[in-house]
């Protein structure tokens, strides 16, 4: 009787601590996925001043004795800078209201998703949330923030304020919106003026092909035509899907995924083909991630760098080329085409930055609308800029910089032509679908050679699963 | 006595366990999400699709296949580690530190550290190439797996170290002298006197160090990233993607319970088999 209790005992321990393991495994955190849209450093990373109090053009609102939490992601780059602007806009609005503002960081995506979903379910805890634009469709798909009412957006001044194109990943029409725009850092290809001089090219190709021969003619005595982080862990779908977007396929249209369609496959084929076929980028890039692929154009390495994020060009203004860079916009005509066909779209990039959502259960949504108000004002836009290097998406920042800034005319230009990812619940598995395939493909890109029938066979499972996920929408 | 225990057990296991269990027959993702358990039913929904159209089976393979693996690598050297410095001899508590370093490291700091060291251009890549082994994708494709193998093993051999030299510190010194007496070498003696009493022990770290191992998310998350390569998708790096990053809760949880019942089988055979779950009492 003793033994089979022991035993018993023994096996429920066992079984206890493997449950516990099991189903505890999937709580950890760990620290290498960065959030999907990150600030974009590019100014100088000058001590942040506080922005003037905008007068407010609503009812003064008093928040005497509140307290607003803000979830926003912890600055890698210029962490003392953000400590500082944290304390300038508590100090600001204080004084402004009479609430206090408290900032929680997260230093990687899956700390933010963690703990947007233990909120969600627990209805308590930040009061507002500065999210990814990508990650915006997910937000709003569990129905946890705010629809933003005509009275809304006059809270935060009114959607006229906004750079117009930042609004298209707000919501899924223009009529029903959760995210507020505020910061953007949109695509843009930085090039070596002196490599190109010396190959007698005047200006970057508008068309892939056309990038791919000029990349060939610059490849050569140690130099390659592009630098491309295949291993990246966040870049690669984008190209991915600009090229699609540009052939016509917005890879999800409705309730139907589209990420087999032979667009796509182009797409996948061009981009590994810089490696496999037209050998113009560094083999070694098999094992890149963008940061080394920016260390093989900053040190002269490479003609072309197409770059997903702006927070490069603080390290481009101190590296070897310092004075033989400039941008210009990616290519808008997709491969194999010379024009852009009839249903494609010239996307320069994807509607890359952040957008702030205010989540339903706050007690204090009339104080948070006044924050993220002063937030989005021009005088805090020119302080981000100016300190962490965002793209305004203040229209009136945004003409200020434009202005003043002739040399990132590339970088804005693309910010107020960028198109809006898919606006579906499903985007955030279509995505990791999208990368995935390239993932799995690392292996034959090493070898040199990915066939077709291997890509097309990643590209069945991906569509698997994106309709799966499509399908799950309501 | 058992009162302090039992409600103990019940929070901190029972009741997290049959939440889990709950949830795994929601349609809980990310539409339903702030209903939590008021999501729809699912019924058996979630286990069937766990089982018949997800990766679950091969990502258990992957995990019971390395965690066995990595365990029967580290046993021997971890053994040998608890031989060597089991007499005393200058500098001894120096080398017992050193053999604790790996133990004591952060899994995220290991993980950082040999990513680094595996790159393309890393310094193994290098040293292999001048030996003349030319392989350069440690972090993807196949070549991952054994990777992941590798440094889990670095890892964790100082574990079944500590339960070995325990085990050797139990043994009587008169057991010592009785086989010196006899006239025993050392092979006969440590096969038929000091194992016999390692038995135990290292049954024992067998099973936490296997567990362990198939609970180590934070290795192979940051080694590869997510989506991670095929061959080193395992059950933790599984559940967590479709948990957190396809937001499908209900299907995760799934998983985690099919991931349970699938280890449990091969675990009780174990326990039973060395006799885990047996006292000595109970024997005679």
């Amino acid at each position: 009787m003793e033994t089979r209790r022991t035993r018993f005992t023994t096996l429920t321990a066992a079984l206890a601590i493997t449950a516990l393991v099991v189903t505890a495994c999937s709580g950890s955190t760990a620290t290498n996925s960065p959030s999907a849209s990150t600030n974009t450093p590019i100014a100088a990373a000058n001590t942040p001043s506080a922005a003037p109090i905008a007068t407010p053009t609503a009812t003064p609102i008093d928040g005497t004795g509140k307290t607003l939490t803000v979830l926003i992601s912890a600055d890698g780059k210029y962490g003392a800078q953000q400590q500082q602007w944290f304390k300038d806009v508590s100090a600001a609005f204080q004084k402004q209201t009479g609430a206090t503002v408290v900032f929680q960081t997260f230093a990687s995506g899956s700390e933010e998703l963690t703990k947007i979903q233990t909120s969600v379910v627990a209805g308590q805890g930040p009061d507002i949330y500065v999210v990814g634009t990508t990650f915006t469709p997910t937000a709003y798909s569990t129905g946890a923030f705010v629809s933003l009412t005509p009275d809304n957006w006059n809270q935060v001044g009114g959607k006229d304020k906004f750079v117009q194109a930042d609004l298209g990943i707000s919501g899924p029409s223009a009529t029903d919106q959760v995210g507020i725009p505020y910061t953007s850092g949109p695509f843009v290809m930085a090039y070596n003026t002196d490599l190109l001089a010396k190959a007698g090219i005047a200006t970057p190709a508008t068309t892939w092909d056309g990038l791919a021969a000029q990349a060939k003619q610059l490849t050569g005595n140690g130099v390659y035509g592009m630098a491309i982080g295949y291993k990246d862990g966040f870049d690669p779908w984008k190209f991915i899907w600009a090229m699609s977007r540009q052939a016509g396929n917005p890879i999800i249209a409705g309730k139907v995924a589209k990420v087999d369609d032979p667009t796509t496959l182009k797409a996948y084929q061009t981009y590994f083909g810089w490696l496999t076929t037209d050998h113009v980028v560094d083999p070694a890039s098999v094992g890149w991630n963008d940061g080394q692929a920016l260390a093989a154009f900053a040190s002269g390495k490479a003609a072309f760098f197409p770059m997903s994020t702006t927070s490069n060009i603080p390290t481009l203004k101190t590296s070897a080329v310092k004075d033989t860079y400039k941008f210009a916009l990616m290519p808008v005509v997709p491969p194999g085409a010379t024009t852009l066909p009839a249903d494609g779209v010239g996307a320069t990039s994807i509607l890359a930055g952040n957008n702030i959502v205010v989540a339903k259960y706050s007690k204090n949504q009339d104080l948070a609308f006044a924050l993220v108000k002063y937030l989005t004002d021009d005088s805090n836009q020119q302080v981000l800029f100016n300190t962490f290097g965002t793209m305004p998406v203040n229209q009136t920042t945004f003409k200020a910089v434009t202005t003043s800034n002739p040399a990132l005319g590339p970088i804005l230009d693309s910010a107020a032509s960028s198109v809006a990812t898919p606006f579906s619940g499903a985007w955030a598995d279509t995505q990791l679908a999208l990368m995935n395939v390239v993932v799995q493909t690392i292996p034959d890109l090493s070898a040199g050679s990915v066939s077709d029938s291997k890509l097309q066979s990643l590209l069945t499972a991906a569509q698997k699963t994106a309709q799966a996920s499509l399908d799950k929408a309501p | 006595m058992m009162i302090p225990g039992g409600v103990l057990m019940i929070f901190v296991i029972v009741v997290p366990v049959l939440l889990g269990l709950y949830m795994s027959v929601l349609s809980l993702d990310q539409y339903t999400l702030r209903q939590w358990l008021s999501a729809p039913f699912a019924g058996p929904a979630n286990y069937i699709e766990a089982v018949t159209d997800s990766p679950l089976l091969k990502s258990f393979w992957i995990s019971l296949s390395f965690a066995v693996l990595s365990t029967a690598a580290a046993v021997p050297l971890g053994i040998a580690a608890a031989l060597a410095t089991q007499n005393y001899f200058p500098g001894r508590a120096v080398v017992r530190s050193i053999f604790l370093i790996p133990y004591v490291m952060p899994s995220f700091v290991v993980a950082t550290v040999w990513r680094t060291m595996f790159q393309p251009d890393g310094v193994i890549v290098n040293g292999l190439h001048s030996l003349g082994i030319t392989s350069t994708l440690w972090l993807n494709g196949p070549n991952s797996y054994w990777t992941l193998v590798f440094v889990e093993i670095w890892a964790s051999w100082p574990f079944i170290y500590l339960l070995a030299l325990a085990g050797l510190q139990s043994v009587d010194h008169d057991v010592h002298e009785a086989s010196a007496l006899d006239g025993a070498s050392w092979w006969p003696k440590l096969r038929y006197v000091v194992f016999p009493y390692l038995k135990g022990p290292v049954a024992l770290a067998c099973v936490i160090a296997t567990l362990n191992h198939i609970n180590n998310f934070a290795l192979p998350f940051v080694l590869f990233g997510i989506p991670a390569p095929d061959d080193v998708q395992t059950l933790p790096i599984l559940t967590y993607s479709t948990t957190f990053e396809s937001f499908r809760f209900g299907l995760g949880a799934a998983m985690a319970f099919s991931s349970l019942i699938l280890l449990a089988i091969p675990l009780i055979i174990y326990v039973r088999a060395v006799k885990l779950d047996v006292d000595e009492g109970a024997d005679k």
